[in-house]
């Protein structure tokens, strides 16, 4: 702030300069770095070449689930058809479905039967059409010491020959669809919300990737996408639905959801199918013949972190 | 170096800094994320629902190999039984059959071939109090004696149920009891687990954890 | 109306050109700054491309770096409030510059804040369905959406405030009270709802134990303002070394005159020097002529030479002054440094603050050129002052001044004594409750102390920040800190030591071990590393922009007063002569 040219009295090329050059020249030399750091601004945002299609106009317009006319939703949903085609050379269908009317899902785990196999993970990926790497994989299973509840001795990366292994139980662990949800609660743009059937629901268009509902979920349920999933191109499952197993984009939240589009068509979830030792149990608690209905009357059942209050609708229970 | 002189050299200073660091981003020389490591798609095993065993009715149904089954090849009908008992009371295979493990029961305690067979016709099952029953029908003489594994299995809550939750809307499988218990040893055979997790990152390996566990 | 759009306008248009105004310390220290935004700017744009695989967040560890800088400047933004209480409550008078200075630096930190939340999502181009009425906006639910609006509230706010002020100073208008004291009372609610809110963020979460306290949000507030006001003090004196004149080259006005003061002629006043004065001080001619008759008792009027010195800094009379002719610069040393506070022309007064206040004269003033003033004995200032228009428009030119004192400093220090203690010993009730009783819950704060289960990646850094907060702590309160070097170190400690704490020891354990139990370690990738110091580099950037433009006006170099002619557009070298003088 004091850089008069002409009152120091020294005297050297610079200065001999008169003032009005000297303001030019400093005008000219600071236009010059302000323009290289506006290339170099630009040159900054070199890496934005490699991005491919990131979003379609009318992706990035989309509205809410819940907002959307059923006009709107059916172009949505062609929208995605077209996009998976493109993307793995098949056309799936995707469809909206609708929760079925006095439905209110339940699961029940039978800690006995679990020998800690893994197939009910590998089964949920195949069905719901998750990234193979970056993996991820909605079902967790922990291979617990006998005695003890506390996930701290959890082995999650257990390795054996033949499994189960003495002197444990293995307990696989999803989303539990909580009746009162914590993810729901922080969700700040509501793009995860309860349906009337209890499953809790991600719409894939609407999450902005805040992760909060990652860092509220008390069973580590929920699962990020770090960067673009990749699908081989044979192992995609093209029966899809749009609050389920339809292909995720990059930067969005996804979790287990109970295989939308099997349960609200009367069918049981592929984990449940594969399970070989039947150990997983899935049905509508309204209604009293369900083998659910039997299962929480019957056995002795218990919830993870009760203390949480989150009252979840996944039971374990001990049958011997 | 006068002010005027020192402005004018940050000022080029700068101007070349720019430069440079435009170029640096332009040849994309950091910063670029490491690649994935490569996971080998999961064993299709592993994805696959079939339940561990074929029952006999499973057989028949789908016209599969039943050489096994048909005992009156070898066995007369109506011929006595010559079961060999060891000093403990259990039963000693004969060499035909040498090939059976029989680990029926808690202590093997039902190891006695005709707890099940018929000794009048080994192609039947008979039950304890009377019940004569055809080898695919296995599951009735289970549960003459499972009881309440039966009725949870009646109910769905014991062995896999597929199909539809929704019983209205399509059908529905149970499976028989040796779709996954060996008759002659029930227990359920441990199997190899699917693989673990892998992580997004790589992970260093501290010497307490992260090794593969029994 | 259109007159205050048009000043407005111009204000804005002058500031902006003030940006681009400086010395060589100047540019290097912008320059700088930009190329660490370039190198953030880059690293976020590989993100944006690749997903954030780019850093180490994993969905174990799925908040890292970012939100703890975040919640870091959040209070630092916060802190700001912890000047205007003193200033607005309580009068002191000492900090009155610092208020503006402390709120442009919650702008900068807010806007600091923003930029680490941005970067942190997955999908920022889906930022709409964030505002409320276009998107969904999950309120009063989600804490995130407290904190988007208190966020953005407490940015407008400050907004609002240093503009409405500083386009006071530039008119040289006395601000209104009810356009800026009620939204001053606003915002020192406002400051404390930011952070607790965003401690509320945290605590809300039943599924983390960590976090799942209620010590959370008053630990929030006792660091933030330990470490809010400890950036301040630092800020402040880096902006007092800056804007001080380093005794160079000597213009005339820097050549130290004759030691008699009183100037070459010296007469009575009259009621035409009065007359004169109006011209410049309209205010003056509300004044009755009676009252005015009166306050010529005693009055003078000196005539100096250009190097005169009329008053001195730290002498202990009362006179006050009024310039009727020339130019008066004032200038006041400090730190070892000498810095003008104001130039002042004809209208103009000085000196009123030991005629009004009594103390001894806080500068020195100096005519610049050949002036003639009229010195007026205290009383006679007290009546001139009894007139409501001459007391509002002098006590407006009392607070024209840019003094950075040392005890203004001083006071800062207390607050962050304070808070320091308390900070400190909320930490002692935090690890009282989490090892006594030695149940589960313990497992993170274990991992963040002593390493669990063979990991210890964030044992050093915690014993780092504690270690640092404890000294800082001792410092403080030992009187040996009231100098300036040894609080400089504490308010380092103190800052480092909170840095560590609230952002990596607070936010990274809350996942550590996950609620299944596994053990997934965080570290930084270089990627946001070099995002975390473009932002950084933001901050400071956007900070010194602010008080390159508000420091002038401050001084009073550039107002309405001095808006160059027809074209409302200061060239470079206009700009510079103003920032000279």
């Amino acid at each position: 702030m004091n850089d008069s040219p002409s009152s120091t009295g020294r005297s050297d090329a610079w200065s001999d300069a008169s003032p009005e050059q000297g303001m030019n020249r400093r005008s000219f030399l600071r236009a010059t770095a302000a323009l290289a750091s506006g290339l170099a601004a630009i040159a900054a945002l070199s890496p934005l070449r490699e991005l491919e299609s990131f979003s379609s106009v009318e992706e990035f317009l989309q509205k809410h689930y819940k907002e959307m006319t059923p006009e709107e939703m059916a172009k949505v949903l062609e929208r995605i058809e077209r996009e998976v085609e493109r993307q793995y050379g098949l056309r799936p269908h995707v469809r909206d479905y609708k929760p079925m009317n006095g439905v209110e899902y339940v699961y029940c785990l039978n800690l006995t039967r679990c020998i800690g196999c893994r197939k009910c993970v590998h089964a949920c990926v195949a069905e719901n059409n998750q990234s193979r790497n970056p993996e991820i994989q909605y079902i967790r299973v922990l291979k617990m010491p006998n005695g003890t509840f506390d996930t701290e001795k959890a082995d999650h990366n257990y390795a054996p020959e033949l499994v189960p292994g003495k002197g444990f139980y293995y307990m696989p662990v999803q989303c539990h669809q909580c009746k009162n949800p914590p993810c729901v609660k922080v969700c700040p743009v509501k793009a995860t919300w309860q349906e009337a059937d209890g499953i809790t629901v991600i719409d894939y268009n609407w999450c902005i990737g805040c992760r909060y509902c990652e860092a509220a979920c008390p069973y580590w349920a929920r699962r990020f996408n770090f960067t673009k999933p990749s699908i081989p191109k044979d192992k995609i499952n093209p029966d899809m639905s749009y609050l389920g197993n339809r292909p995720r984009q990059q930067g969005v939240m996804e979790k287990c959801h109970f295989c939308i589009q099997r349960t609200r068509v009367g069918r049981y979830p592929a984990c449940v199918e594969v399970c070989p030792t039947g150990s997983r149990k899935f049905g509508n608690i309204l209604d009293p013949n369900s083998e659910v209905s039997d299962i929480l009357q019957n056995k002795r059942v218990f919830i993870l972190k009760e203390e949480v209050g989150t009252l979840p609708r996944f039971f374990y229970y001990f049958d011997i | 170096m006068n002010a005027n002189t020192k402005t004018a050299a940050v000022l080029i200073a700068l101007t070349s800094l720019f430069l440079a660091l435009a170029t640096a981003f332009n040849r994309d020389l950091w910063g670029r994320p490491a690649p994935l490591p490569s996971i080998p798609l999961v064993d299709p095993a592993f994805t696959n629902p079939a339940p561990v065993r074929v029952s006999a009715a499973e057989l028949k149904r789908t016209g599969g190999d039943t050489s096994e089954l048909e005992c009156n090849l070898c066995h007369e009908l109506n011929k006595p039984a010559n079961l060999k008992l060891d000093d403990k009371g259990n039963v000693i295979l004969p060499k035909e059959h040498a090939d059976l493990v029989m680990h029926h029961g808690r202590n093997d305690r039902n190891n006695s071939c005709f707890n099940c067979h018929n000794p009048q016709n080994r192609e039947e099952l008979l039950t304890k109090d009377g019940h004569k029953l055809k080898i695919e029908e296995s599951t009735r003489l289970c549960a003459s004696c499972h009881g309440p594994t039966y009725r949870d299995w009646e109910l769905g809550v014991h062995g896999r149920i597929s199909g539809y939750w929704n019983r209205a809307l399509g059908p529905f499988t149970r499976l028989d009891c040796v779709s996954c218990h060996h008759p002659h040893s029930p227990i359920f055979a441990p199997l190899p687990p699917a693989p673990g997790p892998h992580p997004l990152h790589p992970v260093v390996v501290h010497s307490v954890t992260q090794q593969a566990s029994p | 109306m259109t007159g205050l759009v048009r000043d407005y306008c111009v204000f804005l248009r002058r500031c902006l050109a003030l940006a681009f105004v400086g010395d060589w310390r100047y540019y290097l220290w912008v320059g700088t700054l930009t190329v660490f935004c370039l190198l953030g700017l880059n690293a976020y744009a590989k993100q944006f491309v690749h997903g954030l695989v780019v850093t180490g967040m994993t969905d174990q560890v799925s908040w890292g770096v970012y939100i703890a800088n975040f919640t870091f400047f959040v209070g630092v933004a916060a802190a700001a409030v912890m000047l205007v209480i003193p200033v607005y409550i309580y009068k002191n008078e000492e900090l009155h510059e610092l208020v503006i200075f402390g709120e442009l630096l919650a702008v900068a930190a807010i806007l600091m804040c923003l930029a680490f939340v941005t970067v942190d999502l997955g999908r920022p181009d889906r930022f709409w369905h964030l505002i409320p009425g276009i998107g969904k906006f999950n309120f009063p639910g989600s804490m995130l959406s407290w904190d988007v609006i208190v966020l953005n509230g407490y940015l407008l706010l400050n907004l609002y405030l240093c503009t409405y002020l500083l386009f006071c100073r530039y008119r040289k208008q006395m601000p209104s009270k009810w356009l800026y004291l009620p939204i001053v009372f606003v915002g020192i609610l406002w400051a404390v709802s930011i952070h607790t809110v965003t401690a509320f963020l945290y605590v809300g979460l039943g599924g983390r134990p960590f976090w799942n306290s209620s010590i959370v949000g008053p630990r929030f507030l006792a660091s933030a303002f330990t470490a809010g006001p400890a950036l301040i003090i630092l800020a402040m004196q880096v902006i007092r070394r800056v804007t001080a004149t380093a005794p160079a080259g000597k213009a005339a006005w820097q050549r130290e005159g004759a030691t008699a003061p009183w100037g070459v002629i010296r007469r009575a006043a009259t009621l035409a020097d009065l007359d004169l004065l109006a011209r410049h001080l309209p205010e003056l001619a509300s004044v009755s002529a009676q009252v005015r008759q009166e306050s010529l008792a005693g009055a003078m009027v000196l005539e100096v030479a250009a190097g005169d010195a009329l008053l001195r800094q730290g002498e202990k009379d009362t006179d006050a002054f009024f310039v009727l002719q020339g130019q008066v610069v004032v200038k006041r040393e400090e730190g070892g440094l000498t810095r003008i506070t104001r130039g002042l022309g004809p209208g103009e007064v000085f000196g009123e603050i030991s005629a009004l206040a009594g103390t001894p004269r806080t500068a020195t003033a100096i005519a610049e050129e050949p002036t003639r003033v009229l010195r007026l004995p205290a009383e006679s200032l007290r009546k001139l002052m009894r007139n409501h228009q001459m007391s509002r428009i002098i006590r407006s030119r009392m607070t024209e001044r840019l003094m950075i004192t040392d005890r203004g400093l001083l006071t800062l220090r207390s607050i962050v004594q304070v808070s320091m203690l308390i900070n400190v010993f909320l930490l002692l009730n935090e690890v009282f409750k989490e090892f006594y009783t030695g149940n589960l819950h313990v497992a993170a704060s274990e991992y963040l102390y002593f390493g669990l289960h063979g990991h210890r990646a964030l044992v050093p850094w915690i014993w780092t920040a504690t270690g640092c907060n404890l000294v800082a702590m001792v410092l403080l309160v030992l009187p040996l800190s009231r100098s300036l070097r040894l609080l400089n170190v504490a308010c380092v400690l103190a800052i480092v030591g909170i840095w560590i704490e609230k952002g990596m020891g607070l936010v990274v354990p809350g996942f550590i071990p996950t609620p299944l139990g596994e053990i997934v370690e965080y570290s930084p990738t270089l990627n946001e590393t070099l995002v975390c110091f473009g932002i950084w580099a933001f901050g400071l950037l956007c900070y010194t922009i602010l008080l390159r433009m508000a420091v002038p006006i401050l001084q009073g170099k550039i107002s309405k007063a001095n808006e160059p002619g027809r074209k409302p557009q200061d060239s470079d070298a206009q700009l510079r002569a103003l920032l000279k003088s």
